[in-house]
């Protein structure tokens, strides 16, 4: 709190300067302490330039310029014509597609992001201890978070679970006879899933980090009066631990919302068999580049933005109900 | 106490900024304008094709450049998946490519966005089309002007594993073949198979265009006139997708997994991974698998029966080479595409590759360099268009395929595989399809 506090007679301080002196000798005495408070005039902002030249013409810009898109006829080649609401319009209304899309994003979320911190959770905990040449473990498993969002793993994940694939091979080493994973619109999204789960390193990372913080006190206090290991990891951890699970569920829904390269490589670019992995942003560029439908595009980024800014303000409302600080 | 951050405050501080971090990136991705025309000295050539094709096109290009030492060109090549995608993303980047292979399919479409040169100016000055009939350049000619030079003739045909068929002790079917036919030896090949391989790729999706002309024997075309319409009936659909269900039923075509996994993607083609001994798929051809060593033979898309006795197929202009309205180079690669319709290294070059030669001069050029293979295809493909020219009650050739007409394909596909799969009644799916289709061609 005391930070709050000091900043804010500052700016009393500040607001009042003009005010208060009588002479104009007394207002040079006061804005020459002011300048040199403030560390001198422009020179900040100079060193802060690329950074706004970045923000405003690489984000804002474009969020702008999009929002506009969002209602026109933009084809990409010819100039946007004012159409109103109609991308919306016909989104919601006429675009079974769009529907498809939906629908297999958000189970994509759905089951994608519980699993995939579930692991990740389970792994930093098998690795949080002092083991001979345990670095090397954690870089091992952190290694497919590395390499999951490369096209070339994408590729890989085709061949493993196609019809001939090493999967069926394995499969048949039991008897079980299997089908075309990727190709099934009934198990194609559940291969990008497992891609996605098995991608666990960056939040593992975080996980990491985090248990590692954790008072050592609490435990041995808990180990003497005869806690298990699972008492140990519900009533003391994973409490301690909920802001850092936090961080990691906002970030992972937020990404799991915006997933493309997996989706576009594994189906080819066609979202298919029967759109069951045309998730939302891969449907955004098939309308965007290939059909020439950037208005629409723009608007369904729009969509995008509002669902994503609202599942992430209900996770911060509910955080105040489960995540505990310890401070 | 101090000026220490608290850790709730550091915690909240960076979820806030990753989320704005991660949002902003979503929405910024998606925005684009129009700018000006590719600034570099060097002339830029795009296309698309198999490694076949590059090379051809490298070699063709080496040659010209040494005649034309003053123009640089620099090369871009991709398969077709997402060429032009990148395409599109160019032009509205500003950083068109001067030259490109264009499809007959999507010509219409670009040039009447305006981002086609229209040459006709060029035609008999700088581009020698001597040779070209009127109807082949009908496939690069839109509302009465050239926008493209067709590379060759392309006619809608099936790839024939022949080694295949034969070692099945089967013959490969006659040319005046009909559907009943096709369902015939693709039953006959799943049983002298033993169940391993069925018979022909299922076509209900109509790849390659082979439900249009199965339309056009009935006299209906695919889009109609005006290109606001689709222009066959459902009761024509109803009828293609009840043949195709029952060539799976019947184990002649095979199930719909292997379908699903050849869309966009030749290397699992049926008859690629040794599945089928019969595609609609032309491109097949050079993609290796099961095929390397097989030869392969070519037949005429089937037509009588059920489907009525008209002649249903059509001649197109194989690829284009169109140029850039943007490009500053226009005239170099006017000179270009004359090398490639006429100049005798780059017809030897290209050989077959962008389908048979345009003109009689080329065709006797490669005629004695042919592999069988290539001599085989050119034989079949003459073979159709001949039927083509004499036939009497054929349909004029189609007319350019409307704005939102490769939608209307993928819809074709994904509605016969939905039906495939089980997941719709094939009425069900018509009504969809229909009603989709017209949102599609009226919005």
């Amino acid at each position: 709190m005391s930070m709050t506090t000091a900043k804010t007679d500052e700016v009393v301080e500040e607001q009042a300067a003009p005010s208060t002196p009588s002479d104009q000798r007394e207002r040079d005495r006061m804005r020459r302490r002011l300048a040199r408070r403030r560390g001198g005039g422009w020179w900040p902002y100079a060193f802060l330039a690329p950074w706004f030249i970045g923000l405003f013409g690489l984000t804002i810009y474009p969020m702008l310029d999009s929002l506009y898109l969002s209602f026109t006829n933009f084809d990409l080649l010819t100039p946007a014509q004012w159409v109103g609401m109609d991308n919306y319009n016909k989104m919601f209304t006429d675009d079974p597609v769009f529907w498809d899309s939906v629908h297999a994003t958000l189970l994509y979320v759905v089951v994608s992001v519980p699993l995939k911190l579930a692991l990740a959770l389970g792994v930093a905990m098998l690795l949080n201890r002092d083991l001979k040449g345990i670095g090397l473990y954690r870089a091992a498993f952190y290694l497919p978070s590395l390499l999951g969002g490369a096209v070339a793993i994408a590729i890989v994940w085709r061949q493993v679970f196609g019809g001939d694939g090493l999967f069926n091979d394995f499969l048949a080493w039991f008897g079980i006879k299997g089908q075309d994973w990727i190709s099934s619109p009934d198990t194609a999204l559940y291969t990008l899933i497992l891609l996605a789960v098995w991608q666990f390193g960056t939040p593992m990372v975080i996980f990491l980090a985090g248990l590692k913080q954790l008072p050592k006190d609490v435990y041995e206090a808990a180990a003497i009066d005869g806690a298990s290991p699972v008492t140990r990891f519900f009533k003391i951890t994973l409490p301690l631990l909920t802001p850092i699970v936090f961080f990691n569920v906002v970030l992972q829904i937020i990404d799991a919302f915006k997933t493309f390269t997996p989706a576009f490589v594994i189906s080819n670019g066609s979202g298919g068999p029967l759109n069951s992995t045309m998730l939302y942003s891969l449907y955004l560029y098939k309308k965007g580049f290939t059909d020439l439908q950037m208005g629409y595009a723009s608007a369904l980024a729009w969509v995008l933005f509002l669902v994503i800014a609202g599942f992430t303000a209900v996770n911060f409302i509910a955080s105040r109900y489960w995540v505990h600080y310890d401070d | 106490m101090g000026h220490q951050i608290s850790r709730r405050t550091l915690l909240r501080t960076t979820s806030g900024i990753a989320v704005a971090g991660a949002l902003g990136s979503a929405l910024s991705a998606c925005s684009g304008g129009t700018g000006a025309g590719s600034t570099t000295s060097d002339l830029t050539m795009i296309w698309w094709g198999s490694d076949d094709r590059h090379a051809a096109y490298k070699k063709a290009l080496a040659a010209f450049q040494k005649k034309n030492s003053k123009i640089k060109i620099r090369e871009t090549y991709s398969g077709y998946d997402g060429y032009f995608d990148k395409f599109n993303t160019n032009i509205a980047g500003g950083s068109a490519p001067d030259l490109l292979q264009m499809d007959t399919a999507l010509v219409a479409q670009y040039a009447r966005k305006g981002v086609l040169a229209p040459i006709d100016s060029y035609v008999g000055k700088s581009l020698d089309l001597t040779g070209f009939s009127k109807t082949l350049l009908a496939a690069g000619t839109v509302d009465g002007k050239l926008y493209g030079v067709p590379s060759g003739i392309g006619v809608n045909q099936l790839t024939v594993n022949r080694t295949g068929l034969e070692k099945l002790g089967l013959k490969l079917p006659d040319r005046e073949w009909t559907w009943a036919d096709l369902k015939k030896i693709s039953q006959d090949v799943y049983k002298k198979s033993g169940g391993k391989i069925y018979g022909v790729d299922d076509g209900g999706g109509s790849t390659l265009q082979c439900f249009e002309v199965f339309a056009r024997e009935k006299g209906e075309t695919f889009f109609s006139d005006d290109g606001k319409k689709l222009g066959f009936t459902p009761a024509t659909l109803q009828e293609w997708w009840e043949f195709w269900a029952d060539m799976r039923k019947v184990n002649a075509s095979p199930p719909p997994a292997i379908t699903s996994a050849a869309h966009n993607d030749l290397t699992k083609n049926a008859v690629v991974i040794g599945k089928a001994l019969f595609s609609f798929d032309s491109g097949i051809y050079g993609a290796g698998g099961s095929i390397t060593d097989a030869q392969l033979d070519f037949l005429p898309t089937p037509q009588g029966d059920f489907s009525g006795a008209r002649e249903g197929n059509f001649v197109n202009g194989g690829v284009l080479l169109s140029a850039t309205k943007a490009s500053k180079k226009v005239a170099d690669s006017v000179k270009i595409m004359s090398f490639f319709a006429q100049d005798a290294t780059a017809i030897k070059d290209m050989q077959l590759l962008r389908g048979i030669p345009p003109t009689e001069k080329a065709r006797n050029l490669i005629a004695s360099g042919l592999t069988p293979t290539d001599k085989l295809n050119m034989e079949n493909a003459d073979y159709i268009s001949q039927r083509v020219g004499k036939a009497t009650n054929a349909l004029p050739a189609p007319v350019p395929p409307p704005q939102g007409a490769d939608q209307i394909w993928d819809l074709l596909f994904q509605s016969n595989l939905a039906v495939a799969f089980g997941k719709k009644s094939i009425k069900g799916q018509l009504g969809e399809f229909f009603d989709q289709a017209s949102g599609i061609l009226g919005g």
